[in-house]
C-alpha cells in the first residue's frame, strides 16, 4: 500500500525541527488501564490549559468528539481513559493555543503529477468544507501568487522550507488544519501528513514504520497476514469482513479478486463475504501454504452453518499455479478434519503458467476429500465461478 | 509517446536491467515462435555470471551478463532501443535514469517493480523525451503479437503464447492496470475469436509513467486497432480524462470497458481493492459513478463481468481469420523437448566423425597451419586473425621450452623421475611448482602493462606506487644480464612489435625499463615482461581485443599458458633423460641442509 498516514505527533516532531521550533507535544499510548506517555505529565504547568486528541488518523475528529479542549493537567488521565473505551488506544496532548475563529485558515500540499499542487483558504478549521468554493489552488513554482500572500500573510521562506520539508520525507499529502495566523505570529494547530510507505528505505532520521498509524483494531488473521506481507517480495493481503460469512475467498491478482468480489456482490451475496484479499507478484509454496492457513482459520470461526470456499484468479502471467498450489494444498490437507465436518465444498478457477499440473493436483485432492464444488482453467469466464459457488449456498439455504 | 507502427517496423534489440530467468525465457520463446532469426534480447545488467543460458528453440544460447551499464560495449550500448527493468523497487529509478542516459538509441521500457515510491515514477516522467515512453511501475509489460513481448505479459510458459494466439496480428487493443486481468482479458479476447493488436498493462500505481490517456492515444493512432477493452477499477480519474479524449474527438475508436469494484459501495469506509490506486475516496471515483460516467460519453461500459464478457464476444474481426505468423505445433514441439546440457564449450567437437577446432577441421588445420596458429586459436576459444599472431606465438612456444635443468620445477621432476616415479607423476612434480615465484611472472606483468595503459598514470608514478608497496615489478630484472649486457632472446621477442602501427604496452614496459635501469642496472624487462607486453599488443592490434577483453585474459591466468605448454616438452626431456641415465634415488646429506639456529 503506497500512501499511509503518520501519527500527528511524529508529524510534527518532523516539521517543526525543520521549521526550528520546539515542539512540547505529549504522546500517549494506552495498554489496557495502563497509559504510556513520551514525557511525564509533571513536565506539564498547572496554569495552563491542554488538547487531549486521538492520534491514529481519524479524519472529522472534533465531530466525532475524538478531541478534548480546555482539558487542565490532572484531569488528562481520566479523559484519555474516557475515549479509548470507544476502541482508541493512541493520542497526543498539546497545549491550546488561544485565538478567534477568524484567524484560522487552511493549508495542504499535495503530490501530483505536474509537482506540488497547493490549496489553501483563508476561511478553515471544521469549516472548511463548508466553504469549499473558497479554497484556491495552484502547482508550486518558485514565486508564490500573491492572493496567497494576502489569504496567509506567510513568507515566502516559509514555503520554501515547506517544500524542502515535503520532498526529503517523500511525503503525498500534508493538510495543516487550522493554520492560526495572528498578526506577529503564526501556528500549526492540527498537523496531517501522508507518506509513501515504498520510500521508507529512502528516507534518513525522518519516519519509519512505527510511526504509520495503524488502521482500527485488526482481527488475529488480518495481523498474521500483514507480517506475512512485510516479509515477503509477493503481495498479500487479507481483510476481514463479516466474520460469520459463508463465502470465503482465496484470490489472486488485484483485478481478478474485485471482479469476484464484484460478482459475490452482483448477486446479492455481498454480505455474506467473510473476507477480501488477495495474492500476487509469485508467492513461492511455504508463503501461500501459510496466507491459506490464515484464510481457513478465519473461515473455521464462523458461526454460519454453510460454508464454500472460492479459489479464484485470472490467467496469471508469471505466478507459478503448480506451485502456489502446492501451498494451497498442504494448508487444506492440515485442515482437513474440520473442513470435512463443515461440509465445506471448494470452488477453484484460475489459469497460469502450469495451470494443468495445478488444477489435476487441487482436484484431486477435493474428489478424495468429498469436497469438490468445482474446478476450472480459463475455459470457464472468471466470474462464472462466483455463479457456480452461490448456486450451491442456495441450493442448501432452500 | 507510444508508436505501435514503429516497433512493428524495426528490429529491437532490447537489454534487461536485473534478471527474472523465466521471464527472459519467455521472452525468447515469443521470439522463436514468431520466426525471428536471433532473439531481440541482447544482454542483461547482473551481478554474478558473465552469461546466462537460456534456449532458443531447442538449442541453448548465451546472454552476455555485464555487471554494470558502463560495462556495455559500444557497439551494442549505441544498438540498445528498449529496456525491461526488473530490479526491486528500491533500484528501479536509479537504473532507469542511467538507461536513459547511456543508450542514445533508446524508444523505451517497462518497468516490473512493485513497490517504486510515487515520487520516482514522476521523476523518471518528467526525464523522458517525447519520443520516449516507459511502461509501469509495477506493470507486466508491453506487448504487440508477432513483434515484441516487453516482460511477463501473455504468459511465461510457451504453450500460454500459442493458446492466447500472440502470432497473429488482431484488432482489438488490450488495456489494464492489473497485470492479471490484462493477460486475463487477452484470453478472454482471443477466446471469443477475436486477435490482439496490442496490449499494455499500466501497473497499478497512482502516477504510472505511461499513464491510460498514452495508451488510448497509441490505440487511436495504430491502423490495426480497431477496437479498445479496458478494465479499469475504481479510484482515481483516468476514466473522466478519457471521456475528454473522446469528448474532443481524440479518441474515436470503440470501447468496450468494464470498472472493477461495485462492492465498494457495500462498506461505510471500503478496504484496499486491490491496487494502490484502488481507494475511492470521493462519490467521482467510485466503479458505479465512472461506468455511468463512461455510458454516457458513448463507451460500452458494461455494469457487470457477464455483460462485458457479452460486448467482447460482439467484436467484429473484419478482416478474417489472420494468416499465422508463427506459433506453429513444429515450433512449440522444439520448445517442449528441449533439456539443459550440463557444460557448454566452444572450443571443439565432433562432426560427422571428425574433430573440428573452433569450427575448422584438425586435420585440415594440421596440414596448413603452425602449432603455434593452433595453439593461440584454441587457447583464445577462436581463430586468430593475423599471421603476425600465430609466429609469435609459435615462437614463444619454442623459447619457453626450457630454461636448464637447475630450476625448482626441472629439479622437481628429476628428484621425482629418480624416485622411481612415472612419467606422469614426474611431469606434474615439476608443473606443480609452476606459480607467482617460478613460470608466473607472465600473467602478474601483462597485469602491470594493462593497468599502466589504462590508467593513465606515468612509468614513474607507476614505478613508485608499486615501490611504496614494497613489491616487485614482475617481468623487469634479469641475475645475469644488465643494460649494458642485454638478453639477445629479449631483442628477438621485441622485434614482433616492429610492424605494429601502435604499441602501447610494449612502449610502457620499455618506459617502466628506462626507470628501473636507472636505479639498477640488471633492472632490465626480462622474456616474462617482453612476452606479455608483445602479446597485448598483437592481441589488441592484430586480434581486436578491448581492454577489458584483455584484463579478462590476465584474470583466467591465459598469459601463463604459454610457458605451462612449452615447459612440458623441458620437464618430460628431463624426465626421460634421468630414465635413460638410470641415477638412483636422490637424498640430501646433512651438510646440504643448513640447521636453522
Amino acid at each position: 500500500m503506497a500512501r499511509v498516514k503518520l501519527t500527528e505527533y511524529k508529524a510534527k516532531q518532523l516539521l517543526f525541527n525543520k521549521l526550528q521550533i520546539e515542539y512540547q507535544g505529549v504522546a500517549a499510548v494506552v495498554d489496557g488501564k495502563k497509559i504510556l506517555f513520551s514525557s511525564p505529565l509533571s513536565m506539564l504547568s498547572s496554569g495552563k490549559r491542554y488538547a487531549v486528541k486521538v492520534d491514529q488518523g481519524v479524519k472529522g475528529r472534533m465531530k466525532k468528539g475524538l478531541v478534548a479542549l480546555d482539558v487542565h493537567k490532572h484531569d488528562i488521565k481520566s479523559i484519555i481513559l474516557k475515549i479509548a473505551a470507544k476502541g482508541f488506544s493512541q493520542f497526543v496532548i498539546e497545549e491550546i493555543v488561544p485565538h478567534e475563529q477568524s484567524q484560522e485558515h487552511y493549508l495542504s500540499f499535495e503530490r501530483v503529477r505536474e509537482g506540488i499542487l497547493v490549496r489553501y483558504s483563508s476561511k478553515g478549521g471544521i469549516h472548511v468544507e463548508d466553504a469549499k468554493d473558497q479554497v484556491q489552488s495552484f502547482v508550486m513554482h518558485d514565486s508564490l501568487p500573491s492572493s496567497m500572500n494576502d489569504a496567509l500573510q506567510l513568507p515566502e521562506k516559509f514555503f520554501k522550507k515547506m517544500r524542502e520539508f515535503f520532498e526529503e520525507n517523500y511525503i503525498s499529502f500534508l493538510e495543516i488544519n487550522p493554520l492560526v495566523v495572528s498578526e506577529k505570529n503564526w501556528h500549526i494547530l492540527d498537523l496531517a501528513i501522508e507518506v509513501d510507505s515504498t520510500a521508507a528505505f529512502f528516507v534518513k532520521n525522518s519516519w519509519a514504520d512505527r510511526d504509520i498509524v495503524g488502521d482500527q483494531v485488526k482481527s488475529e488473521e488480518e495481523q498474521k497476514v500483514k507480517h506475512l506481507n512485510d516479509k515477503s517480495q509477493a503481495a498479500l493481503s487479507f481483510t476481514l469482513l463479516n466474520p460469520n460469512g459463508s463465502i470465503w475467498n482465496l484470490l489472486s491478482g488485484g483485478g481478478a479478486s474485485i471482479t469476484i468480489a464484484d460478482e459475490i456482490y452482483n448477486l446479492g451475496y455481498g454480505k455474506e463475504m467473510g473476507n477480501y484479499g488477495e495474492y500476487s507478484g509469485n508467492p513461492n509454496k511455504e508463503e501461500t501454504y501459510l496466507y491459506t492457513s490464515y484464510v481457513l482459520q478465519a473461515m473455521l470461526k464462523s458461526k454460519k452453518k454453510k460454508l464454500i470456499l472460492i479459489i479464484g484468479g485470472g490467467v496469471a502471467n508469471f505466478t507459478d499455479i503448480r506451485t502456489t498450489f502446492k501451498g494451497v494444498v498442504q494448508a487444506l490437507e492440515e485442515y482437513k478434519n474440520d473442513l470435512k465436518k463443515r461440509k465445506i465444498l471448494i470452488y477453484v478457477r484460475r489459469g497460469g503458467p502450469f495451470q494443468e499440473e495445478g488444477l489435476a493436483m487441487i482436484s484431486a485432492w477435493a474428489q478424495k476429500n468429498g469436497m469438490y464444488g468445482y474446478v476450472s482453467g480459463p475455459e470457464l469466464p472468471l466470474h462464472a465461478i462466483v455463479q457456480k459457488a452461490i448456486s450451491s449456498l442456495r441450493k442448501s439455504n432452500s | 509517446m507510444l508508436d505501435i507502427s514503429t516497433l512493428r517496423k524495426t528490429n529491437q534489440s532490447i537489454i534487461a536491467l536485473g534478471s527474472h530467468p523465466g521471464i527472459l525465457q519467455s521472452m525468447l520463446d515469443f521470439d522463436f515462435l514468431a520466426g525471428k532469426s536471433e532473439p531481440d534480447l541482447k544482454g542483461i545488467v547482473a551481478s554474478g555470471r558473465k552469461y546466462v543460458r537460456l534456449f532458443w528453440g531447442d538449442k541453448e544460447k548465451r546472454i552476455p551478463v555485464y555487471s554494470s551499464l558502463d560495462m556495455i560495449p559500444n557497439s551494442v550500448k549505441t544498438s540498445v532501443t528498449l529496456f525491461l527493468n526488473l530490479t526491486s523497487g528500491r533500484r528501479t529509478m536509479s537504473s532507469t535514469l542511467e538507461a536513459l542516459k547511456e543508450f542514445p538509441r533508446l524508444k523505451g521500457g517497462s518497468l516490473f517493480a512493485e513497490n517504486m515510491p510515487e515520487k520516482h515514477s514522476i521523476e523518471i516522467f518528467q526525464k523522458l523525451n517525447t519520443q520516449q515512453f516507459i511502461v509501469g511501475p509495477s506493470s507486466v509489460g508491453l506487448l504487440i503479437p508477432g513483434y515484441l513481448k516487453l516482460g511477463a505479459i501473455g504468459g511465461t510458459q510457451a504453450k500460454q503464447l500459442v493458446h492466447a494466439h500472440l502470432f497473429e496480428r488482431g484488432n482489438v487493443a488490450v488495456f489494464s492496470s492489473s497485470g492479471g486481468m490484462t493477460n486475463e482479458l487477452i484470453n478472454l479476447v482471443t477466446g471469443a475469436g477475436k486477435r490482439i493488436s496490442f496490449s499494455l498493462s499500466f501497473g497499478g500505481d497512482r502516477f504510472p509513467v505511461l499513464t491510460p490517456m498514452e495508451a488510448f492515444r497509441a490505440a487511436e493512432k495504430d491502423k490495426s486497432t480497431e477496437y479498445i477493452v479496458y478494465f479499469g477499477e475504481l479510484g482515481g480519474y483516468d476514466e473522466y480524462d478519457l471521456i475528454d479524449l473522446i469528448q474532443k474527438k481524440h479518441v474515436t475508436k470503440k470501447i468496450i470497458a468494464y470498472i472493477g469494484g461495485t462492492v465498494s459501495a457495500m462498506f461505510e469506509i471500503p478496504p484496499q481493492f486491490g491496487h494502490a490506486k484502488a481507494m475511492a475516496s470521493r462519490g467521482e471515483e467510485t466503479a458505479q459513478a465512472k461506468t455511468a460516467a463512461l455510458k454516457k460519453a458513448g463507451v460500452s461500459a458494461a455494469g457487470s463481468f457477464t455483460e462485458f464478457i457479452d460486448l467482447v464476444k460482439d467484436i467484429s474481426s473484419t478482416d478474417g481469420p489472420q494468416k499465422d505468423h508463427g506459433g506453429s505445433a513444429e515450433m512449440l514441439g522444439k520448445i517442449q523437448s528441449r533439456t539443459a546440457s550440463w557444460f557448454i564449450n566452444s572450443v571443439s567437437r565432433d562432426k560427422d566423425g571428425s574433430v573440428e577446432i573452433v569450427g575448422e577441421d584438425l586435420l585440415s588445420l594440421a596440414t596448413k597451419r603452425s602449432y603455434g596458429y593452433i595453439v593461440g586459436t584454441m587457447l583464445l576459444g577462436k581463430q586468430l586473425k593475423s599471421q603476425e599472431t600465430a609466429d609469435f606465438i609459435d615462437f614463444v612456444m619454442k623459447l619457453l621450452v626450457d630454461h636448464g635443468p637447475y630450476v625448482s620445477g626441472a629439479v622437481n621432476t628429476m628428484i621425482t623421475a629418480r624416485a622411481g616415479k612415472d612419467l606422469v607423476s614426474s611431469l606434474v612434480a615439476g608443473l606443480l611448482t609452476i606459480g607467482p615465484r617460478f613460470g608466473g611472472a607472465i600473467n602478474q606483468a601483462a597485469n602491470h602493462w594493462i593497468e599502466g595503459v589504462t590508467q593513465n598514470i606515468t612509468p614513474y608514478d607507476y614505478v613508485e606506487s608499486i615501490a611504496k608497496k614494497r613489491e616487485l615489478i614482475s617481468g623487469i630484472g634479469h641475475k645475469k644480464y644488465r643494460i649494458d649486457a642485454p638478453d639477445p632472446r629479449v631483442r628477438a621477442i621485441l622485434a614482433f612489435t616492429k610492424n605494429l602501427k601502435h604499441s602501447p604496452h610494449t612502449d610502457f614496459a620499455r618506459d617502466i625499463e628506462k626507470i628501473t635501469t636507472a636505479k639498477k642496472g640488471n633492472l632490465i624487462l626480462n622474456v616474462d615482461g617482453a612476452i606479455a607486453a608483445v602479446l597485448l599488443d598483437l592481441l589488441s592490434q592484430k586480434e581486436d581485443f578491448t581492454e577489458r577483453e584483455l584484463q579478462d585474459l590476465v584474470d583466467s591466468e591465459f598469459f601463463n599458458a604459454f610457458f605451462i605448454l612449452s615447459r612440458s616438452v623441458g620437464f618430460t626431456a628431463h624426465y626421460l633423460d634421468q630414465k635413460r641415465s638410470d641415477e638412483g634415488l636422490f637424498r640430501l646429506s646433512p651438510q646440504e641442509v643448513g640447521w636453522a639456529e
